[in-house]
């Protein structure tokens, strides 16, 4: 037995170097040509349930300030300073929630200015959306440095977005993985808020159907967005965000939505392949209604930022 | 004698399993290789996909909002320590709406192009071909306004 020791050794360091070059067995296997097992998984009968769990992972996504930045620009709609808030009123923020809440509303704020690369007014934003999110110990995600480079120097603009974007997930992922899931809802509302905000604006200004479209479509949103917030309900002061945002909830019952539905077109051009969905949204309400969601929006917002 | 050809070892093991970990792909490097991929969409956000082998295919899913009049593109990237070649189906309910592998002609597509025109809750069901196992990463970027 003693005499083997050296050889079980050795055998030890050939296996290592077997399994440290390994991975090399398992590249590029070309399977194109076989063909995809559907999972029955994938095969169901029913819709997909919308349970609270399901709830949860559609926060990640439910307002992008990026996509309602790009609505706006893609409507030629001019850059207007004033719809955004102000960085003054960031002393107005002294809770956590609160701050979470101003994470929001001026992150949302932080991707029009991106879309609109006005990278002047950039530094002020990230400024104060650095101090909240270090205030609520989540500032290691937020690439302020970075930022500031990027929009100081006007260096390339899309990484501006990418990593304000980027740092906003890794905020929530954090949040959520912490156990502090109550402040990425409250940052998600901040953001729809601020985003809705920005679109009712415009619609004051602009009478593009598109525009009003979009206001009654945030029916649909609120829809995920209440039941998200109502889980953490247990908290006094989501408690009371839900209160503020129930009137608006009750203007958009009378928003009538519907849709028709379609197949999807499938076009493939130089190797790129798109899929166009077919299906229609119909969006209606009347003009009262519009008038009062537009004015419910931006009443709610400004006491949120305590104008 | 024993304990030093004892430690050689562990130290040759140790050196061996950190060699193979440095060459391993981080999920971050596969977010940046898509992000490349996806070209000058401007990114959304990332989902990073890790099944076990399985029969049926394992699925991961993520519910996704996505609105109207937005062009969107998907782009994967699989790991190259994993065997596994991932598929990404876009559904709406019951129906599958988008794929980046389309059985027909047998064609996989490292990004492919959704055109919306209804805002709502769509399902991403990533899952890798043959039931191997696998990581990557799936982008979800925007490309336009329609």
């Amino acid at each position: 037995m003693k005499s083997r020791f050296p050889i079980v050794i050795v055998a030890i360091c050939f296996l290592s170097i077997a399994l440290s070059s390994c991975k090399s067995c398992s590249k590029d296997k070309d399977n194109l040509g076989e063909e995809l097992v559907i999972p029955d998984s994938l095969k169901w009968d029913t819709p997909l349930p919308m349970g609270k769990p399901i709830i949860d992972e559609l926060m990640q996504n439910i307002s992008s300030p990026i996509e309602t930045a790009a609505l706006i620009k893609g409507l030629k709609i001019p850059f207007n300073k004033d719809y955004m808030a102000s960085t003054k009123q960031e002393e107005s923020f002294n809770t956590s929630f609160d701050k979470a809440l101003a994470l929001g509303i001026y992150g949302c704020d932080l991707g029009y200015l991106n879309m609109y690369e006005k990278t002047s007014f950039v530094v002020d934003y990230i400024s104060v959306i650095k101090r909240f999110a270090d205030d609520i110990q989540v500032g290691q995600f937020f690439d302020f440095e970075t930022l500031k480079r990027l929009a100081t120097n006007k260096e390339n603009l899309d990484s501006l977005i990418l990593i304000s974007q980027q740092s906003f997930n890794r905020i929530d992922s954090y949040l959520r993985e912490t156990n502090r899931s109550t402040l990425s809802a409250v940052i998600v509302a901040g953001l729809w808020v601020e985003g809705t905000y920005l679109t009712s604006r415009v619609a004051q200004t602009s009478n593009h159907p598109r525009i009003r479209e979009t206001i009654g479509e945030q029916k649909t949103i609120l829809g995920f967005l209440l039941p998200l917030l109502k889980a953490y309900s247990n908290d006094p002061n989501m408690s009371k965000l839900i209160t503020q945002l129930e009137p608006l909830k009750n203007l958009f019952d009378n928003v009538k939505i519907t849709y028709e539905l379609g197949e999807p077109e499938m076009i493939e051009v130089n190797g790129e392949l798109t899929f166009i969905q077919k299906d229609k949204q119909l969006v209606d309400m009347d003009d009262v209604t519009y008038k009062e969601i537009i004015s419910g929006i931006q009443t709610l917002r400004n006491s949120l930022i305590k104008l | 004698m024993k304990r030093i050809l004892l430690a050689i070892a562990i130290i040759w093991v140790g050196i061996a399993f950190t060699a193979r970990n440095a060459n391993a792909q981080s999920e971050e490097e596969l977010v940046q290789i898509c992000g490349m991929i996806a070209g000058e969409a401007q990114y959304l956000k990332d989902f990073r996909v890790k099944l076990d082998a399985g029969d049926p295919p394992p699925v991961q899913r993520i519910p996704i909002l996505l609105k109207k009049d937005v062009k969107y593109r998907f782009t994967v990237c699989n790991s190259k320590d994993f065997e596994g070649k991932v598929v990404l189906q876009l559904f709406d309910n019951n129906r599958m709406l988008a794929t980046t592998y389309v059985i027909g002609t047998g064609k996989d597509y490292p990004s492919i192009d959704w055109v919306c025109t209804k805002t709502g809750a769509y399902h991403l069901f990533f899952s890798f071909r043959d039931g191997k196992a696998g990581l990557a990463v799936g982008l979800l970027s925007l490309v336009g306004m329609m």
